[in-house]
C-alpha cells in the first residue's frame, strides 16, 4: 500500500513541478512548498540525529549517548556556541550569535587560506608552464595554456588602463574567458537534459498498470496517465476561468 | 528574401512552450523507442585514465568513495557510482563508502544495494564493504577524514562501533586510503577533496561529477591532482561501458559470479535521448541568432 501512495507521489509532485513550464500555477506551488519543507526537515533531522547528537552529546553523556566516544569537557565549548548562534532569534542576545559567527569565519578563513594557496595557487602555477621535454602536442597544449593564463590575468588587471599591449593581451584574454564561459553553458545544458532524462525515465516507469519490484509485481493502476490528464483538465479549467474574469474586469 | 527573414524573424519569436515541448519530445521519443537512434560512445581520455587508475588497484586495497551528492542529480551520477564500485568490487578491493550530503547517505545505500542485488560479486558488509553515516559540514568533515578519522566517525551506519570491525583496523587518516574517489554534485565535491585532503598527503583522487561542474575541475585534472574525470552523464555511459567490456572478458576470478547475468548501466541507454535534445538545443541557438541577427538589420 505504501509503495503505491509513494509512486503515486511520485509522478504528482514531478509533473506538478513541470507543470510551472507553462505557467505559475497551484500545482506548481504546492510541490514547491513540500520540496521545501521536507528538505528543511529531513536535513535538520539527519544533521542532529547523526552529527549533533553522537558527535557532541556523545562526549559531553558519553553513558547516556552511546556512540562511542569518551567524555570529553573541551567538547563544551561547541556546545555553548552552538547556543549562541540560536540566540540570534532573540532581539535582546542577536549580540551573542557573532561570537558563534566570527569563530566560524576566522576559523574557516585560516583554513581555507592555507589550503587554497596549496592546491590552487602553487600547484597551479607549476602546472602551467609549459614542459619542452614532452611530445609537440604537449608542448602546443600546453603553450596554449599558458597563453590563456597569462591573457586571462591581465584581463583582470585594473591598475593600467586596458590600452597598447596591455589592452591587446586583455582582448585575448577575453576570448579564453569567452570559450570558458560558452563549455560550462554546454556542460549546464547537459546537465539539465540529463536532469530531465532521470524525470521522464521515473514517468515513463509508472506509466504501466503494474511494476516489478524485486520479486513482487505491484499494482499501481497507471498514475502518470491518470495524473497527467487530471491535471491538463485542471489547468485548463483554470486558464479559462482566467480569461474570463480578465474580459469581465476589462 | 524579404519570405526567408520573416521566417527567420518568426522562428525567433516562438512561444517558449512550443520549444519545450519539442526539447520534451525529443528525450522521450528515444527513451520510449530506444532501438530507434543509436548514436556510438566514444570513451574520451580523462574517462580512460579513471579506469586505468582503478584498474591498477589490487586485491585488498581499501578505497574511499565519497557520496556527495542527492535525489536531483542522480541520473547524473548514480550510474557512474555503480559503475564504478562494480568495477571496484571485481578487483577484491575493500570500499569505504562515506556521504557528505545529507542525501548522500541514501545514494550509497542505493549504490551497493544495486550493486549486490545483482548478485555480480561474492561481497558481504563489513568485509568487503563498509557505509559510514553522515556528518555535517563539509569541508571540515574531509579535514577531519584526513587528519584524524576516528574523532568524527565511532560507528558505521548502522550503529555498529567501528572498532569491532576488523575492516577498520588500520583505519585511522586519510593516508591510510590507498584510492580516493569523489562522486559529487557541488559543495563540497571534488575541489574540497584536493584541496583539504588529498594534495597535502600525496593520495590519489578520481572524481565523477556533474557536467556543470566540469569546467571548474579541469584545471585540477590538467594538473594531476584529480586523476580522470567522469563527466556527467556521458562520462558515465563511456564508464559503464568499459566496466560492461572488462566483465565479460573478465576470466575466472573469485570476486566475480560467473552465473549472474552482467547488463550494461543505465546511462548508456540515455545517450540517445541526450544527443538528440543537445542537436535540437542547437538548431535553436542556431536559429536564435540568425533571427537576432536579422530584427537588428532590420531596425536599423
Amino acid at each position: 500500500m505504501y509503495e503505491i501512495i509513494g509512486v503515486w507521489c511520485v509522478v504528482l509532485l514531478t509533473l506538478s513541478i513541470f507543470s510551472y513550464l507553462y505557467g505559475d500555477n497551484p500545482f506548481y506551488k504546492v510541490a514547491e512548498h513540500i520540496f521545501v519543507g521536507v528538505s528543511a526537515g529531513y536535513i535538520f533531522t539527519i544533521t542532529f540525529w547523526d552529527t549533533i547528537w553522537p558527535n557532541l552529546f556523545g562526549r559531553l553523556f558519553p553513558d547516556f549517548v552511546k556512540a562511542g566516544f569518551e567524555f570529553d569537557i573541551t567538547y563544551i565549548f561547541p556546545f555553548i556556541l552552538g547556543v549562541f548562534m540560536l540566540c540570534r532569534l532573540s532581539k535582546r542576545y542577536d549580540w551573542l550569535s557573532r561570537i558563534s559567527i566570527a569563530y566560524i569565519v576566522g576559523m574557516m578563513a585560516g583554513l581555507k587560506f592555507y589550503v587554497f594557496l596549496n592546491s590552487n595557487l602553487l600547484i597551479q602555477i607549476k602546472s602551467s608552464t609549459v614542459d619542452l621535454s614532452g611530445t609537440y602536442y604537449n608542448i602546443i597544449n600546453e603553450f596554449i595554456i599558458l597563453v590563456g593564463v597569462i591573457s586571462g590575468l591581465v584581463y583582470f588587471f585594473f591598475s593600467k588602463e586596458h590600452t597598447g599591449v596591455i589592452g591587446k593581451v586583455s582582448r585575448i584574454g577575453i576570448y579564453f574567458l569567452m570559450i570558458k564561459f560558452g563549455a560550462s553553458f554546454g556542460f549546464a545544458v547537459m546537465g539539465r537534459i540529463s536532469l530531465l532524462i532521470g524525470r521522464f525515465e521515473e514517468l515513463i516507469k509508472f506509466s504501466s498498470y503494474e511494476i516489478v519490484k524485486g520479486h513482487e509485481t505491484i499494482i499501481i493502476y497507471n498514475p502518470t496517465l491518470i495524473i497527467l490528464v487530471f491535471m491538463i483538465i485542471t489547468l485548463t479549467y483554470w486558464a479559462y476561468k482566467d480569461k474570463k474574469k480578465d474580459i469581465i474586469e476589462k | 528574401m524579404d519570405k526567408i527573414e520573416n521566417i527567420f524573424i518568426k522562428l525567433g519569436q516562438l512561444d517558449r512552450r512550443f520549444i519545450f515541448f519539442l526539447i520534451g519530445l525529443s528525450v522521450l521519443i528515444p527513451l520510449l523507442k530506444p532501438g530507434l537512434i543509436n548514436i556510438p560512445i566514444k570513451t574520451t581520455s580523462n574517462s580512460e585514465i579513471v579506469f586505468k587508475e582503478l584498474d591498477n588497484l589490487n586485491e585488498g586495497d581499501k578505497v574511499l568513495v565519497s557520496f556527495a551528492y542527492g535525489a536531483s542529480t542522480k541520473p547524473e551520477i548514480h550510474p557512474m557510482s555503480v559503475a564504478v564500485l562494480q568495477h571496484l568490487f571485481s578487483k577484491g578491493v575493500k570500499v569505504y563508502t562515506v556521504p557528505l550530503w545529507p542525501e548522500g547517505l541514501m545514494m550509497a545505500k542505493y549504490a551497493i544495494e544495486e550493486v549486490v542485488e545483482s548478485n555480480l560479486f561474492n561481497i558481504k558488509e563489513h568485509t568487503n564493504y563498509i557505509s559510514l553515516p553522515y556528518k555535517a559540514g563539509g569541508e571540515i568533515i574531509i579535514r577531519g577524514i584526513a587528519t584524524d578519522i576516528r574523532s568524527i566517525f565511532r560507528q558505521d551506519v548502522n550503529n555498529i562501533l567501528i572498532d569491532d570491525i576488523p575492516m577498520m583496523n588500520g583505519i585511522n587518516k586519510i593516508t591510510d586510503f590507498d584510492f580516493v574517489f569523489d562522486l559529487s554534485a557541488g559543495v563540497p565535491g571534488n575541489a574540497e577533496w584536493v584541496q583539504f585532503a588529498c594534495d597535502e598527503n600525496n593520495v590519489p583522487l578520481s572524481s565523477g561529477c556533474t557536467s556543470i561542474m566540469v569546467t571548474d575541475a579541469i584545471p585540477y585534472v590538467e594538473s594531476g591532482q584529480i586523476r580522470g574525470i567522469l563527466a556527467g552523464m556521458p562520462g558515465a555511459a563511456e564508464y559503464e561501458q568499459m566496466v560492461f567490456k572488462y566483465l565479460n572478458e573478465m576470466g575466472d576470478s573469485k570476486f566475480l559470479n560467473k552465473e549472474a547475468l552482467i547488463i550494461p548501466g543505465k546511462a548508456t541507454s540515455r545517450m540517445s535521448a541526450q544527443s538528440i535534445a543537445h542537436l535540437l538545443m542547437v538548431v535553436f541557438i542556431i536559429f536564435g541568432n540568425i533571427s537576432y541577427y536579422m530584427i537588428r538589420r532590420r531596425n536599423n
